[in-house]
């Protein structure tokens, strides 16, 4: 994607705003473009380092044909410097390099653009070096500072470039982003569910504990249809054991919202929407054993003792008392 | 590309262009070499982004030929093997061609090299410079100005303009000037007839790229054409071309500097200052600023340094002549140092503006050559 017209689709009023100011000839010294992983932080300020390099074009896209704009996607532009973290931080050596190429004249031409990814993870003396640094822009310098997390940036920093916020991707995007990734489109869809950001979504693949989450969700759901009788004593021995904190209680709530959820799904016959398509087997035979109006008591119990959960009661009680509701 | 090449001849080029070429650089394409077949013969490129420097081996020279069967063309081949290989290689003559996938071939005698290459689109486009604002010196000439000015260079990066030495031409005049804050080097030289009409103000040099200059170029009578662009010098011998990119900035106005009068001004022998000067620099060593203290006598200079956990030094030292008021000044021995080793001339000449105020130095006999230095306050 190293198309403005690409990348509106997926951000629209952030490209717009830069198109904007391409037309206008009113390019700022520094942006600062932040947003989610998987926003596109990265080709947005690669399409504006090539727009601004690009010399064949009149319209607001870069060419992507003349010699310029390929140099600048093979990181072999002589004016475009990319800085990535050098292991964990950004460290004051790179921002004094960068500092230094700055006080030469340009190579080709005079413009210079600068590109620092993770902008965040700068440590205190980098941050502070480069604010000298943004302070006094040479002419024709434009600065790209992209960030996860822009509150972790010195503010005396975010208030000196103009902020573009990247809007979050939508759970269709993720789950494509997913599946992009080598994530199994059955899993791409319960892990959206469950985690807003891609990279939580990712990180859920290879997490052991949430694997057993799921297992333990699909025991207990068996048990309450099997032998309901069991049920609180599984609660006991097994649930709490695995969901020990509140926070882990909470997304057992939630794994059990999605499969009540789905019941119901299944019930007015929308398979489009399933969440837990891995057991779509299960799901088919649980949905025989309850009835709307049981689904609409167990969901709003689900939802009442997350709320319960939030209010600090003790996270047993909420779990007893919920697992009682679900076997009526 | 393909061209037959004689093989001394190329190693002598890469050597020149491997100068530029550094292991750490920020964009991948600068470790490679860049070669290309021109009609005319056979041009090399290296390059670290600050300095580029290109070499041309032309296909024909007094009679002899250098280069048989060009076929135009161009590619970059890594820098880490290409040298040596032609460094190793059997015969006397190389052939090397490449291929539409960026691969290049060499064979002499019986070995054959195949090298993996990129395509030279992706090389840095050096500007072209153009003749008008051109002019010539003479290569020994460029080199004393060099060694007279760049010492005196800023080697913090405080303030990065004063890393580079300021390149004026006014009037037919050329000067350079070199300071750090602390002291000031100049030098000035008067151009050809032909080049009166250029004039240029704020080109500020790398101190670094005239450092490697001074290398490159050889003590010869020989010209060089020195070209100016945006943001590119170019020096150009023969066969040589180096280019260096500019200080990005303003620097700062140095004429106002230079005191116009003087109180005390003293001629004497410069070698006799000058070790007079690194004798009494040994005790002042061992204090941060490594300061000596100048007191004007009847007829000579007294130099000495007193440093209370060494020991302490006085040394008179005689005068061709001193005129006007008396004088008790301190100042920093390195600096004085390095300003008399470039002076060759067998007198210099002082004038003080006081114990606070920077003096300067200069040879007898010529104007060309000035040196600025602070004093350090003492108390």
């Amino acid at each position: 994607m190293q198309r403005f017209e690409e990348l509106e689709h997926v951000q629209p009023v952030a490209v717009r705003m830069l198109k904007q100011m391409i037309t206008n000839q009113r390019i700022a010294h520094a942006y600062l473009i932040h947003g989610d992983s998987g926003t596109k932080k990265r080709a947005i300020a690669q399409t504006l380092a090539l727009r601004l390099f690009c010399q064949e074009t009149d319209t607001i896209e870069p060419c992507l044909t003349c010699r310029d704009c390929k140099r600048v996607i093979s990181g072999n532009y002589p004016d475009l410097h990319w800085i990535k973290p050098d292991g964990l931080s950004i460290k004051k050596e790179q921002i004094e390099a960068l500092q230094r190429e700055f006080t030469y004249s340009g190579v080709e031409s005079n413009r210079k653009v600068y590109i620092i990814e993770d902008a965040d993870l700068m440590t205190v003396n980098a941050a502070n070096r480069l604010l000298k640094f943004l302070e006094e822009p040479s002419q024709e310098t434009t600065a790209i500072l992209l960030t996860k997390n822009q509150q972790q940036l010195l503010d005396t920093i975010r208030s000196r470039c103009q902020v573009i916020a990247l809007r979050p991707l939508s759970g269709q995007a993720i789950e494509q982003a997913l599946i992009e990734s080598g994530v199994t489109p059955e899993n791409a869809r319960l892990f959206q569910a469950v985690a807003p950001q891609l990279d939580q979504a990712k990180a859920l693949d290879q997490d052991e504990w949430f694997a057993e989450a799921r297992k333990l969700m699909v025991q207990l759901m068996q048990l309450l249809i099997d032998k309901p009788e069991e049920a609180l004593l599984f609660v006991e021995k097994n649930w709490m054991n695995h969901f020990d904190d509140r926070d882990k209680l909470l997304m057992g709530l939630d794994l059990l919202l999605y499969w009540f959820k789905d019941l119901m799904y299944l019930h007015i016959g929308d398979i489009e929407h399933l969440v837990l398509l891995s057991y779509k087997d299960q799901l088919e035979q649980a949905s025989l054993r309850y009835r709307r109006i049981d689904l609409v008591n167990i969901l709003t119990a689900i939802t009442q003792a997350k709320r319960k959960l939030n209010q600090h009661t003790h996270p047993t009680l909420v779990m007893e008392q919920l697992t009682l509701q679900m076997q009526r | 590309m393909k061209f037959i090449i004689q093989r001394e001849l190329l190693l002598e080029s890469l050597q020149h262009v491997m100068k530029a070429i550094s292991p750490r650089v920020a964009v991948p394409i600068l470790t490679g070499i860049k070669i290309e077949a021109l009609p005319t013969g056979i041009k090399l490129t290296g390059s670290d982004s600050d300095i580029s420097i290109e070499s041309f081996i032309p296909k024909e020279e007094d009679g002899l030929v250098h280069v048989e069967d060009i076929e135009t063309g161009s590619i970059v081949v890594q820098a880490k093997y290409f040298p040596e290989i032609i460094r190793k290689l059997p015969l006397k003559t190389v052939e090397i061609s490449t291929d539409d996938n960026y691969q290049m071939t060499v064979v002499s005698g019986g070995s054959e090299f195949h090298l993996n290459g990129q395509d030279a689109m992706e090389y840095p486009q050096l500007p072209v410079l153009h003749t008008d604002n051109s002019f010539e010196i003479k290569h020994d000439v460029m080199k004393e100005m060099i060694k007279q000015t760049v010492f005196a260079v800023s080697t913090v990066e405080t303030r990065p303009i004063l890393t580079g030495v300021n390149m004026k031409i006014d009037n037919g005049e050329m000067t350079f000037v070199a300071t750090d804050s602390h002291r000031l080097a100049s030098r000035s030289v008067k151009l050809a007839e032909d080049f009166v009409h250029i004039q240029f103000n704020n080109i500020v040099i790398p101190g670094k790229s005239l450092a490697e200059l001074n290398k490159i170029i050889d003590e010869s009578d020989d010209s060089l054409t020195i070209s100016v662009a945006d943001n590119q010098i170019l020096f150009q011998t023969k066969n040589l071309y180096f280019l260096s990119r500019l200080l990005d900035g303003k620097y700062p106005e140095t004429d106002r500097l230079i005191p116009e009068v003087s109180k005390t001004s003293v001629k004497v022998k410069t070698k006799t200052l000058l070790q007079a000067i690194d004798r009494a620099s040994l005790l002042a060593k061992e204090n941060r600023n490594n300061v000596v203290k100048l007191e004007t006598r009847d007829n000579a200079l007294q130099i000495s340094s007193n440093t209370p956990e060494v020991g302490q030094v006085t040394e008179d030292v005689i005068t061709d002549h001193i005129d006007g008021e008396q004088l008790k000044i301190s100042f920093s021995a390195k600096y004085m140092i390095d300003a008399l080793r470039i002076i060759e001339e067998d007198n210099v000449i002082v004038h003080f503006t006081g114990a606070m105020r920077p003096f300067i130095l200069y040879p007898e006999n010529n104007d060309h050559i000035l040196q600025l230095i602070l004093p350090v306050r003492t108390y």
